[in-house]
């Protein structure tokens, strides 16, 4: 890659260690210009001190970060041209809501009449026309970080980062304010990097998501390319639900692989990784995925099926759960249609799946 | 509540009569001299035998008390000043410091307030008799001064404290520099914890006795060195009310430390 | 850093140099801490400041604790009218309540007054110029010193906690002995050492409501600067006034930690 591409953030082998700790080791990325790019992980995986990097809070122990094409390491946040919504409420507590809009085109010398009619704009954008004269400490969290987002475009930064901007926030408030960023980005058409411990709120607005984890990224692609092609046993089971079949590796043809649970039963699914024969190894299959049939799939077409009991069922309004009991002593997790007829507690059942639904990885090291 | 009043019994009787003679007898010796004040025995009887305003006018009448009282003010607000101007980046860099010792430097700023005020007097006499200071403005005020940078620190370094850094930082990616970003929004943002501090220092100044003590000399005096040295001679009812005077201004300096908390804190 | 220059001028150096003097004058060597530790006439002084100190301290607790609990359990209103009282009481003028305790106390005062006219003496008693009347002067200036680490305590404890040992069966009297009690245990060591450490060095109600025959540590120091001029032996006692003050100080920041928040 070079700076002729249209790409608005590149890293590049970024590493920054605190002490004996490696927060974020070896991570290399780049960021489409309008693109809205998404860092999922949990606390300590590193995707905020890398957007600390960015932002150039911290400074990276060794690696770049380039802002179209241009090296800004040496450069201080302030003459960056980033904007930034925090985790919590940054707002200046001594300024009304207008003047913490103005703020940002104060410091940088606009003459009064282009920044009443940027901040006016920016009100209007955020729907708080009629709360700028009122302070923070005036607002809900919602409103208060509705002002934050304003405060963060008001100039018409290059890039806009976001450090779990809607963490603090109740769900229904949360998905209003997730849908209003995704029509200002669309409207703006602004870079943004956005990062989340949230695979739901990563999945709804991000144009691309990047999993981090150890200071790694283990992935990055679209919400699909995560939940369809997960690369690893990691991804697979970060992103959205998945049951995870203890087996050894039989055999691998071509793209194919055959894994004997413990009590014999083989099951057949996809890998791209490097499997040895004999290993242990898991197979992941999505719990919508799992069909409840009267009978045993045939092994000749593509559908295989496992056996269970019903132990649990949850009601769960759009769809129904089921907690299945299996002969190799593992339990699984089974989610339908609601409408669909339903199980009955303690009934037995086959449950069948379609051998591309089923990748196999080789078994994480377990974390705990 | 921890156990309610009307579940007590006969109990809380018992917790009244006490709360009300502590009032009482907090409130004994203060209301005491301000009634003293105003009656016309020399001796102090109690009840007096008639009222008068003489010993106010025998205070405002004297120069030297009148004297004493400026040097007071002076010297109080100087080390209010400098109280701020020194505790203002002690604070910031015992909060948002990065170095080793940061709990040391915080404990050696805070250290005056244990140390007995008598083992300070006397090593600053010393010191200002060797360099030949004393009465002079410059000991009041460095003496003074110790007392109340510990307040001015404390009172900084917890509002500090209680501000998010990510305000700050917020204001220095809207492009603000760190200098833009401190003045216009952490000061604005802390200033409560400021005027705190200020006011304090002003106190501790205003009414320190040992310290000034030492550092006096007959010709320069502040006003507790004149009352101390007029009540080591007689019980004169002057000082009953210069005492009330000082009991007034507490008063509205409580009533205004109330109101300005209560709206800077809206 | 401005602040940590002026510190030192002014505090580091005035110790040190007085330090200096202490093992130095008249003569070198630990002459006058012997002199101090092994003399009756002073050990006296040290037993007054001891004991004054000790009687403060647990006066002050006695009175002080019921008042800091009504704090936390009275309605809004009349708590804040009792803390008003108590700041007020604390924040005026220190010669002023020692003056008004002067004169509450002399021969011709009030209190002798009012006893001689109720017949229960006939002779004032001597309230005055002697420990008697330290005592007083010092536990009416501590007591604030007391309440409020109480208060703060004593407010900080979840009322949940009561309420769950009285729906388990406890009496009232087992809440305060059982719960209560134990729970304000950093209140009172806070307090307690707050108010024994100051009272320690305390000079100005000493010297204005004390006697000349039985002295306290802080008056002995300044006099002995001061009046007689004996540096050596007037640094000595500073130090081991310190050096105590010190100790406890640490007893202190062991039990309620230092500079921790509620």
């Amino acid at each position: 890659m070079t700076s002729l591409t249209k790409n608005a953030v590149e890293i590049h082998h970024l590493v920054k260690r605190f002490g004996q700790v490696t927060a974020v080791d070896d991570v290399s990325l780049s960021v489409a210009d309008g693109e809205f790019l998404t860092f999922l992980g949990s606390s300590g995986s590193g995707k905020t001190s890398t957007l600390f990097i960015v932002a150039g809070f911290e400074d990276p122990t060794s690696g770049s970060v380039e802002i179209d094409g241009r090296s800004v390491l040496s450069v201080p946040p302030n003459e960056r041209n980033i904007g930034m919504v925090f985790q919590r409420y940054t707002l200046f507590p001594n300024m009304s809501v207008r003047d913490n809009i103005a703020f940002p085109l104060s410091v940088r010398g606009r003459p009064q009449n282009e920044i009443d009619r940027a901040v006016a704009e920016m009100l209007d954008m955020v729907r708080l026309g009629s709360y700028a004269g009122r302070r923070p400490s005036e607002l809900s969290g919602g409103q208060q970080q509705r002002v934050a987002l304003a405060r963060a475009l008001v100039y018409r930064p290059r890039l806009l980062l976001m450090d779990e901007p809607l963490a603090a926030l109740d769900k229904r408030l949360r998905e209003d304010i997730q849908q209003e960023i995704r029509r200002i980005h669309r409207e703006l058409g602004v870079t943004i990097l956005y990062v989340t411990h949230d695979q739901e709120e990563a999945l709804r607005m991000s144009d691309r998501i990047a999993v981090f984890s150890h200071g790694k990224i283990a992935q990055i692609g679209s919400g699909s390319d995560l939940y369809e092609r997960p690369a690893n046993g990691f991804v697979a089971s970060f992103v959205g639900n998945s049951n995870m079949l203890r087996g050894r590796l039989r055999g691998v043809s071509e793209r194919m692989a055959s894994v004997e649970l413990a009590d014999g039963t083989v099951l057949h699914g996809l890998s791209d990784a490097n499997l040895i024969h004999g290993t242990q190894v898991e197979i992941m299959v999505r719990p919508e995925r799992l069909i409840p049939s009267s009978s045993r799939a045939g092994d000749l077409t593509s559908l295989q099926s496992v056996e269970g009991t019903v132990i649990d069922v949850s009601y769960l309004g759009e769809a129904v759960q089921y907690e299945i009991a299996t002969r190799w002593q593992q339990n699984i997790v089974v989610r339908n249609d609601s409408r669909a007829s339903g199980l009955e507690l303690g009934a037995s059942a086959h449950f069948s799946f379609h051998v591309h639904d089923a990748l196999v990885f080789p078994t994480q090291p377990s974390a705990s | 509540m921890i156990l309610t009043l009307n579940r007590m019994g006969r109990g809380r009787f018992v917790l009244y009569a006490i709360a009300g003679a502590t009032s009482a007898f907090l409130l004994l010796p203060v209301v005491f001299i301000a009634f003293l004040s105003f009656g016309s025995s020399q001796w102090l009887q109690f009840p007096p035998p008639g009222w008068t305003l003489k010993w106010y006018e025998v205070l405002f009448a004297d120069p030297r008390w009148l004297a004493s009282m400026l040097v007071s003010l002076k010297v109080g607000l100087c080390v209010m000043a400098l109280s701020i101007a020194l505790g203002l980046p002690a604070a910031f860099a015992i909060v948002r410091g990065r170095f080793p010792g940061r709990a040391a430097l915080h404990a050696f700023f805070i250290s005056p307030m244990i140390v007995p005020v008598i083992i300070l007097a006397i090593a600053l006499y010393a010191l200002i008799l060797k360099l030949g200071l004393n009465g002079s403005f410059l000991a009041f005020v460095a003496a003074h001064l110790i007392l109340a940078l510990p307040f001015s620190v404390i009172c900084i370094v917890n509002s500090l404290e209680g501000f998010d850094i990510s305000v700050e930082k917020a204001a220095i990616i809207c492009g603000a520099t760190r200098l833009q970003a401190i003045r216009r929004v952490t000061l604005p943002a802390i200033r409560l914890g400021i005027l705190s501090g200020a006011l304090f220092s002003f106190l501790v100044s205003w009414d320190e006795v040992v310290l000034s003590i030492f550092m006096a000399s007959p010709g320069t005096q502040t006003l507790p060195v004149k009352m101390w040295t007029t009540l080591r001679q007689d019980l004169t009812p002057v000082i009953a009310a210069v005492s009330t005077l000082l009991i007034v201004m507490t008063i509205a300096v409580m009533l205004v430390a109330a109101f300005l908390r209560r709206r800077i804190a809206r | 850093m401005p602040a940590l220059v002026f510190l030192f001028l002014f505090l580091v150096l005035p110790l040190s140099s007085l330090f200096l003097v202490s093992v130095t004058e008249p003569s070198l060597g630990l002459g006058n801490y012997a002199k101090l530790l092994g003399d009756a006439a002073y050990g006296r002084v040290l037993f007054n400041t001891f004991f004054v100190a000790g009687v403060v301290t647990c006066v002050t607790l006695v009175i002080g604790y019921p008042v800091a609990w009504l704090l936390a359990i009275l309605p809004a209103r009349t708590a804040h009218l009792l803390m008003a009282a108590i700041l007020l009481s604390m924040w005026t003028n220190l010669l002023a309540r020692t003056y008004g305790w002067m004169v509450l106390l002399q021969r011709t005062g009030i209190i002798n007054r009012t006893l001689i006219d109720l017949g229960l003496i006939n002779e004032p008693l001597p309230l005055i110029n002697n420990l008697f009347g330290v005592t007083i002067g010092m536990t009416y200036i501590m007591l604030p010193y007391v309440i409020l680490p109480l208060h703060a305590t004593l407010s900080g404890i979840d009322p949940a906690i009561m309420q769950a040992a009285a729906i388990t069966g406890a009496k009232p009297r087992q809440i305060f002995w059982r719960i209560l009690l134990p729970l304000s245990l950093p209140g009172i060591g806070a307090g307690c050492l707050m108010v024994f450490v100051m009272a320690l060095g305390y000079y100005v109600t000493p010297a204005l409501l004390g006697g000349t025959a039985n002295m306290m540590l802080a008056e002995m120091i300044a006099q002995q600067v001061q009046s007689l001029l004996n540096w050596g032996l007037g640094s000595a006692a500073a130090f081991i006034l310190l050096a105590v003050t010190l100790v406890f100080f640490a007893i202190y920041v062991r039990v309620v930690g230092l500079g921790k928040r509620s």
